[in-house]
């Protein structure tokens, strides 16, 4: 054994260790009671559930009340729906979005998102026909 | 598309046909130029009369001039806001100053890919000039690369299948649905293009300084890419055992990774300006399609510096070079196949183009295993098997639905994985086999060589990008495999790298004290024992003032301590012919320097807004220790009301008001935000902005006040007027004339109409008053008390229609509008004006932000770093060009 070849397989081992905690530590797309039964056996991990904003009730937001504290529903890709708590004020294109990828934990029936990814329908490729007045 | 409007072909009117239909022809050109010129360069390589090359040049040249012609088509179209083109209505507006009409020539992948065709072609014509027995076979790479980016311009489809997307296409072709605007009815179709009177406008967080220059200066890095590889396989062409095309490869990879590690940095230096992430660099995966080719080319590099100075490692100085384009492909391929999806904030739109970046990403790896086979029997045979078969599996997937049969679409997907796999052993394995003997067994590398410790460098960078490969690579991987793994965060990233950049800072501190083949041990000993002694002693000093005692980040503080003391050290002993020759420590300090900025910035940034509530305590975790994650988060945002201070740490912070921007910038809002250091009593003023974009929604953009030793950063997370606010109510008129006070219904606020101004417009006339209003009570009627509203009204000139164009006011809890105008006299002077006015009211809201600001200490060694990295990097190919000059001479 050269020094050469001991150093590329020690280096070889950790790229492959790196790559397996890698697939290990990383979170899976998960609904929310997925994430609610998860949550309970792991309570400091956080998992990531993708959902659509309910609309149909109300999101609070008071800046002036807490302005770290924004309340809402989510329903995720089954249906199941929950109440979220974000520790942040409310991102502005919360109510335009699509879809919503909460990252956070689920705990005694409300998920706490410590991050929100949210995804609008066409931020800016597809506006609105941009239409003026005719020229004189 | 259109014609089912009318029977007759439709004249469109005021469209500048001819110079979309020139720019067509010029891809046109370029492409097929690119084509006869990558074929004669091929031929010339194996022909010397010389005849072959004479034209290849000339073919290129033709190639270059049709490129520029595409670049000053595709900006006159935009200079002269031709709306009729797709690309342009897309990107651009009438109110784009010219610097940013260049930065919508990028916006969009066909300009981006245009962009760096631009770059290619201008390396060919410096690689023209030289005269050396490589220009054939290197330009025929270059002029095969070209026809690759041409392509994507092409725009040609037959049914279900794309070639390319030409940014020369028109509006209405794109969008047909624009003609069935209903005004047209009365207008005609033929006259859109007076309806369409202005652009979809740049992307306002385009609109920036580093956005013009950022992505000339990348593309230009990922340009230079092209050319180490082309030099590899021109050195494969002649044998494996070639070491010609190393020095000149090695000038190109140094230029490349100069480069694109500026025009990285320059990428993270916009966004931590105009984004509100709070940060230089988030592990998008649009930054890491950039970071990935970075990591891999100065591996390479300094592979190419192994095999120059010692004859070996010749396969890994090749894989490496092959392996860093393949990845620029692949960042291309990742960046605009869409594939990212929700993945990044900023990845583009698919233009319907996967499968043909895939193809070419295919197609190039296809050529690497072609030239590694020249010397064995059969080649050709197989080689023509392989591309028909790399190029039809992808054409096959594209032509045939998803939806026809899922398993004949999986097998074709297993296929493919099979035979890309099988391409690339197949490629290693013979590039193996042909560059052997160079690397023969007794020419072993000796533990006190360089050579020794530079390899294991190169290797742990790759070992570095390996995370980050298959951290960015997860959606691929999910729609390959049908995983649902999350997209890794920041912090997982972080968590590997900060370990992973530890041996590679320790490699690059102490590779210099080593020589090549073999050192005397009193030199590398010595060299070592004093570095290391005063970097452990500097270390524990700057610990201690900043606080840093975590193990982790103290042992990267240290590594980033000791790659700069080394550096350092080696540079002021070491005499060097030229001043040149300290390039590379320059370039690893400026690294150290980046890396120590990134440390202190990033461990001990302090988010000033930060307060903890009631009921806020951080939770514990299973281990008793304190969670900072908990489920009750850091409260990381402040309000603060107009008029009152606010403490934001050692800061006192006054919200001033806001102010609406002038002309062009008047979507802009800035919040006049004044801070007091409580300690020094220094004051400054910030002004973060928020765009309500018609087409974007809310967009907040940062303001940050630079100390030498610090930045203050700060943005806006919510202002008061997106809150619903009640009804107003208690509606009352008034009859007045200018000059004339009256009062709201419950009397709380005195009014007075102050003067009258009129203009006309296309539509009317329109009617301008100012009002001035003050809180009743104490001090009022003093001037400095009122507040100006400007309610509006319009007076159509031939109907004498009336339409007011009331104002509010929250903060005075005031709506006023303009009821009615009446003339009391013949002579149109304004005492002779009677208006009715009516006014409502409401409880007043105090306006109010609520913002977040950062201090991130000691920022500026990570621009400072990445100066002294460039410079040290311009040193280095300085050198080696003045090298290579002096071996032809």
């Amino acid at each position: 054994m050269k020094p050469l070849h001991i150093a590329l397989i020690i280096i070889a081992a950790i790229g492959l260790a790196t790559v397996i905690s890698l697939y290990g530590n990383t979170a899976q797309y998960v609904s929310f009671s997925e994430a609610e039964a998860l949550s309970q056996e792991h309570p400091f991990k956080e998992y990531h559930v993708v959902c659509k904003l309910n609309k149909s009730k109300p999101l609070e937001y008071d800046a002036q009340e807490d302005a770290n504290r924004l309340v809402f529903f989510a329903v995720d890709s089954l249906g199941n729906e929950s109440q979220v708590i974000f520790n942040k004020p409310k991102p502005q294109d919360m109510e335009r979005s699509e879809k919503l990828v909460l990252i956070g934990r689920h705990k005694s029936g409300v998920f706490y998102a410590s991050n929100i990814l949210s995804k609008c329908p066409s931020k800016y490729e597809d506006a609105p026909v941009q239409v003026g007045t005719a020229k004189n | 598309m259109a014609n089912e409007l009318a029977s007759a072909p439709i004249q469109f009117q005021g469209e500048w046909l001819w110079l979309g239909n020139t720019g067509h022809a010029v891809v046109i050109l370029a492409f097929v130029a690119s084509l006869l010129a990558a074929f004669a360069f091929y031929k010339a390589s194996q022909d010397d009369s010389g005849l072959w090359m004479n034209w290849a040049k000339r073919f290129f040249v033709g190639h270059s001039m049709g490129v520029l012609g595409i670049v000053i088509v595709l900006f006159s179209l935009i200079f002269f806001h031709r709306f009729e083109y797709y690309y342009v209505w897309r990107h651009s507006s009438l109110a784009l100053p010219t610097h940013y009409m260049i930065s919508c020539f990028w916006e969009g992948q066909e300009g981006s890919f245009l962009l760096w065709m631009f770059w290619n072609s201008v390396i060919g014509l410096v690689l023209l000039r030289q005269k050396s027995t490589f220009t054939a076979p290197v330009m025929a790479v270059m002029a095969f690369a070209e026809v690759a980016l041409s392509s994507m311009l092409l725009g040609v489809e037959w049914g279900s299948f794309h070639l390319g997307s030409s940014p020369f296409e028109l509006l209405r072709s794109e969008r047909p649905d624009f003609l069935q605007i209903p005004i047209l009815g009365s207008l005609g179709v033929g006259n859109y293009l007076q309806v369409i009177t202005d652009g979809n406008g740049l992307n306002p967080l385009l609109q920036n300084y580093w956005m013009v220059i950022h992505p000339p200066t990348l593309f230009f890095g990922f340009a230079t890419a092209t050319v180490p590889f082309a030099y590899s396989l021109a050195g494969l062409w002649k044998g494996g055992q070639d070491r010609s095309w190393i020095r000149p490869a090695l000038i190109w990879s140094l230029v490349c990774t100069g480069i694109l590690g500026l025009g990285i940095i320059m990428g993270g230096y916009w966004a931590y300006e105009s984004l509100n992430f709070g940060g230089y660099w988030a592990w998008d995966p649009v930054e890491n399609a950039s970071l990935m080719p970075w990591l891999l080319m100065a591996a390479a590099a300094h592979m190419l510096l192994i095999s120059k100075s010692t004859g070996k490692h010749l396969f890994s100085a090749h894989l490496l070079v092959h392996l860093s384009f393949w990845l620029v492909l692949y960042a291309t391929f990742l960046t605009r196949s869409g594939i990212l999806g929700e993945a990044s904030v900023h990845s583009f739109t698919d233009l319907g183009l996967s499968g043909q970046l895939l193809l070419f990403l295919l197609a190039f790896i296809g050529l690497s295993w072609w030239v590694s086979h020249s010397g064995s029997k059969g080649r050709s045979r197989i080689g023509w098997g392989m591309a028909l078969a790399l190029i039809g599996i992808p054409l096959l997937s594209l032509v045939i639905p998803e939806s026809a049969s899922t398993g004949f679409s999986s097998g074709l997907k297993w296929g493919g994985i099979l035979l890309f796999s099988t391409t690339l052993v197949g490629f290693i394995q013979s590039l193996m086999k042909e560059t052997a003997n160079a690397d023969s067994a007794e020419n072993e590398d000796r533990i006190d060589s360089r050579e020794f410790w530079m390899f294991l460098g190169a290797m742990f960078l790759i070992l570095s990008l390996v995370q980050v490969f298959f951290a960015t690579s997860i959606p691929v991987f999910n729609k390959l495999f049908g995983f649902k793994t999350a997209v890794p965060q920041a912090a997982d990233y972080n968590r590997v790298q900060l370990w992973l950049a530890m041996p590679v800072m320790a490699l690059m501190a102490m590779g210099h004290w080593f020589r090549f083949r073999q050192t005397a041990p009193e030199i590398w000993i010595k060299g070592l024992f004093k570095t290391v002694g005063l970097s452990l002693g500097m270390s524990f000093l700057l610990a201690w003032a900043l606080e840093i005692f975590e193990l982790g980040y103290f042992l990267f503080l240290f590594f980033s301590v000791y790659l700069i003391t080394a550096n350092a050290w080696y540079a002021l002993e070491k005499k060097k012919k030229t001043w040149l020759g300290h390039g590379s420590s320059i370039a690893h300090l400026g690294f150290g320097v980046l890396l120590l900025g990134v440390l202190i910035s990033s461990v001990n940034q302090r988010i000033l807004t930060a307060s903890t509530g009631i009921g806020m305590a951080p939770e514990r975790n299973e281990k008793g220790e304190i969670d900072s994650k908990g489920i009750e988060f850091n409260r990381e945002n402040a309000i603060v009301y107009k008029g009152r201070k606010a403490p934001f740490s050692y800061y006192q912070v006054e919200y001033k008001g806001a102010r609406q921007g002038a002309g062009n910038d008047s979507i802009n809002e800035y919040f006049l935000l004044s801070f007091r250091d409580t300690g020094s009593g220094d004051s400054f003023v910030l002004e973060p902005k928020t765009q309500n974009n018609p087409k974007m929604g809310l967009l907040a953009e940062p303001d940050t006040r630079h100390f030498l030793n610090k930045d203050i950063f700060t943005h806006v997370s919510y202002q008061s007027s997106l809150d619903k606010t009640e009804p107003f109510a208690g509606f009352k008129n008034d009859t007045l004339r200018l000059g004339q006070t009256f009062t709201t219904s419950s009397a709380k606020l005195a009014l007075r109409l102050d003067s009258f101004s009129s203009y006309p417009s296309p539509e009317g006339l329109i009617v301008k008053l100012k009002v001035a209003a003050s809180q009743m009570g104490f001090g009022s009627g003093l001037e400095s008390q009122y507040q100006y509203l400007y309610p509006q009204f319009k007076i159509n000139t031939q109907s004498g229609a009336f339409e007011s164009a009331p104002v509010e006011s929250n903060e005075l809890g005031l709506f006023l509008s303009i009821q009615h105008m009446k003339i009391l006299d013949p002579n149109p002077k304004a005492e002779n004006l009677e208006f009715v006015m009516q006014t409502g009211e409401k409880k007043p809201v105090i306006p109010y932000v609520v913002v977040k600001s950062i201090e991130f200490p000691w920022i500026n060694a990570v621009w400072a770093g990445t100066i002294l990295m460039v410079l040290g990097f311009a040193m280095s190919i300085a050198k080696r060009i003045r090298e290579q000059r002096q071996l032809l001479a």
